[in-house]
């Protein structure tokens, strides 16, 4: 793969081809229409962009040029110079020197441009008044150009998705194929089903490539946010950008964007503190607000933490009560984790009056239904005093997912990996009848564990999760899953593997069914549910409260 | 004798020109609505005959393995794999609390209409091999007074067809899946 530096260039040297079509274009309408002010201003507009851009990225010849002849448009539209014949020259000249410049970007052969071209633009652009100076004659340099079209192209996202679905689906067949190939146990099949293999393969990770974005793309635009703001709420911030070089599938990072947003705007208006409240708290009158991204294997880790007021638990607890998300007896023995979990709950983020105090829970629902609508995870960690910590596990694309595979009462399913924790097998007498729950005791921390095919299978109203008894063997085997700072054991009948999945959409009516993320085909042609776990979760709890 | 007989009548026949002309064209007219034909798939429901029109049906397939989808509504019977695609299949009969046939209970293969609504496609689950049916429009009664009378379902009975004694209640799946299942499901 291409480095970085050398996309960008790419990146600029098409653009800025773009931007000379553009300038022939209009250079040309405005030989024929010398007064139209549009023309002009787009010309203007184009130079400008192409000025700062060369720049930026340390193309200085083209910068200048440009420059030059922006200032020759910019006399031109101030009337101070006349568009005239030797002056119109002069400027398709100065544009095709942009050209060849932008051409032999990368030719190190290519030496200087014209002097004596040069110097006619500088006649025309320092010698307004006096039109007598002579102009030099420039040779035409090769006339013959040839018509290159540019080596970028702009794609709709749509196309992309397409594109991608396409793909999922040769996955699906390919996996078909080939697991027929080894039950036919043919040898050349199985030659030709492993080249398919290794060509949707690649297939698939050219199309997750050509979508993905820097996130820088989207960082970018903090600056100013958190700039706007602070200064509304009379706060200083200091913004610490990091990782903007990772990549992330489009369309995630589209969906992101908001909930970015709605942390950051949090984070500044009721996690960080007054300058003067900050001061009297032994801090520095500018608090940090520290963004960061990181690639983990096949996820990207957001990480948004700022130095505030930390989020005060007890008051948490108080307004959960409250608002009778959860009892006062359940309040009294919640752990840390369980408490600040309950931020999420959508009841929790109307609850204005701990918002005022507290500062956290406005919308953060909306921001959770986000990450779970793309398979991501969030968690929070806060220190009272001392800052929160919002941490944004996210898949870097949408349509292929590591999973968990297993079976409940000969059903298939998988869990995607990005939800599962660990899996454990644990004797029979290691869980634990609890309060109409099973419990059990994994490293020290004490685990909810559930018994799937009950809670999948059991009709609603004879459903027991307590009873250990409905267990089938001795040996539990149980995928501790995550969600929502809290941990939740699912006990499975049989564990399969880790694959790669595609996860398809349920199509309606069957798509109101929350439980299911969708499906997917297994190698072997059979269905395979695709559980979600935010869903199984709140179902649990659902089932626990009734 | 015969003759002025016959005769006559082609005479009389003959009298009023013009206004036969039109009486017979707007007969044609008339003829060709009557024959217009309509093509319609028919299943059983418990013992009675249903049918769809056979625009609204994709393909009519062996059912293949079905794949139950746990805590769905049971007229739900869960999702297959048809052609690459995964769609539901329902069960009219659970759907319309109607009885199966005891007869057919021990029935082991069935087939499987997919139905095709705008945007996605539906499985529905019939026990013997659907029939193809074609019959002019004329034979539905589109409003039958009944159904006034049955309190459920109204809207998806299309009509009733009767032709060679039989009974053909034929029903608009687009209606069916456009505002009932979806209302059906539960959100969990």
């Amino acid at each position: 793969m291409k480095s970085r530096e050398q996309e960008y260039k790419e990146i600029f040297i098409a653009e800025a081809l773009e931007y000379f079509d553009a300038l022939n274009r209009h250079i040309s309408t405005l030989e024929r229409e010398p007064e139209s002010e549009e023309t002009l201003a787009e010309i203007f507009r184009l130079l400008h962009n192409l000025k700062a851009n060369s720049k930026a990225i340390g193309y200085l010849q083209i910068s200048d040029v440009s420059h030059k002849l922006e200032t020759a448009f910019s006399l031109i539209r101030n009337k101070e110079l006349s568009f005239s014949d030797e002056v119109v020259k002069v400027l398709f000249d100065g544009i095709d020197l942009l050209g060849e410049l932008i051409h032999n970007v990368d030719n190190p052969g290519y030496g200087e441009p014209d002097p004596l071209l040069l110097r006619n633009l500088d006649i025309i652009v320092e010698n307004l008044s006096d039109s007598t100076i002579e102009l030099a004659k420039v040779q035409k340099y090769n006339t013959s150009k040839n018509l290159a079209l540019s080596e970028l192209i702009y794609i709709q996202i749509k196309k992309l998705d397409h594109m991608m679905n396409l793909v999922g689906e040769l996955m699906i067949d390919r996996d078909r194929v080939l697991s027929i190939s080894r039950e036919l146990n043919n040898d050349e099949l199985k030659n030709v089903s492993s080249h398919l293999y290794r060509i949707t393969e690649e297939l698939q990770y050219s199309v997750m490539d050509a979508r993905l974005v820097n996130i820088g793309s989207l960082f970018n635009k903090f600056p100013r946010i958190v700039r706007d703001v602070a200064s509304a709420e009379g706060k200083q911030v200091n913004l610490e950008l990091q990782g903007h070089d990772i990549q992330i599938d489009r369309n995630i990072l589209q969906i992101m964007a908001d909930s970015l947003l709605h942390l950051v705007r949090n984070a500044i208006t009721h996690g960080l503190e007054k300058p003067e409240e900050r001061e009297t708290k032994g801090k520095s009158r500018v608090g940090v607000l520290r963004l960061t991204a990181q690639s983990d294997r096949e996820n990207v880790l957001l990480r948004l933490q700022d130095d505030g007021r930390g989020i005060d638990l007890k008051l948490v607890k108080r307004a959960a009560v409250e608002k009778q998300l959860i009892s006062a007896d359940a309040a009294r023995g919640m752990a840390d984790n369980e408490v600040l979990s309950l931020l999420f709950e959508p009841g929790f983020s109307t609850a204005r009056e701990v918002t005022e105090f507290s500062g956290r829970g406005v919308g953060l629902d909306v921001v959770k239904n986000a990450i779970d609508s793309i398979g991501g995870r969030i968690n929070v960690s806060s220190e009272k005093g001392k800052g929160t910590t919002f941490s944004l596990q996210l898949p870097s694309s949408i349509a292929v997912k590591g999973a968990l595979l297993f079976e409940v009462d000969s059903i298939y399913f998988a869990i995607p990996l990005i939800h599962t924790d660990q899996v454990v097998s644990l004797d029979k007498d290691e869980l634990h009848e609890v309060g109409g729950v099973l419990i059990a005791n994994l490293q020290g921390e004490t685990v909810t564990v559930v018994y799937l095919n009950e809670l999948l299978n059991a009709p609603e109203g004879e459903m027991d999760l307590g009873d250990k008894s409905r267990l089938k063997g001795q040996v539990q085997n149980i995928i501790i899953v995550s969600y929502n700072n809290r941990k939740l054991g699912l006990i499975v009948d049989k564990l399969y593997r880790q694959q790669d999945i595609v996860v398809k959409p349920l199509s309606k009516p069957l798509d109101q069914i929350d439980i299911y993320g969708g499906v997917t085909l297994l190698g072997t042609g059979k269905v395979c549910l695709v559980l979600d776990v935010p869903a199984i979760t709140r179902y649990f709890v659902h089932r626990k409260q009734v | 004798m015969p003759e002025p007989a016959d005769a006559q009548p082609v005479a009389a026949k003959a009298e009023p020109t013009t206004e036969k002309q039109d009486s017979t064209t707007s007969e044609t007219v008339r003829e060709q609505v009557n024959t217009e034909m309509v093509h319609l798939i028919v299943f059983r429901l418990g013992t009675e005959e249903y049918a769809i029109r056979i625009d609204q049906v994709k393909e009519v397939t062996v059912t293949p393995g079905i794949t139950r989808m746990p805590r769905t509504p049971d007229f739900v019977k869960g999702v297959a794999n048809i052609r690459g695609d995964i769609i539901a299949i329902i069960d009219l009969e659970k759907r319309f609390n109607i009885r199966p046939n005891p007869e057919k209970a021990e029935l082991t293969t069935s087939y499987t209409l997919v139905v095709e609504a705008d945007d996605y496609s539906i499985g529905v689950d019939v026990k013997e091999v659907p029939q193809s049916l074609n019959l002019a429009l004329t034979k539905i009664d589109k409003a039958p007074s009944f159904l006034q009378d049955v309190s459920v379902s109204e809207n998806f009975i299309e009509g009733i067809a009767k032709t060679d004694n039989r009974l053909i209640i034929v029903l608009d799946m687009h209606k069916i899946l456009t505002q009932d299942e979806v209302s059906q499901l539960p959100n969990l």
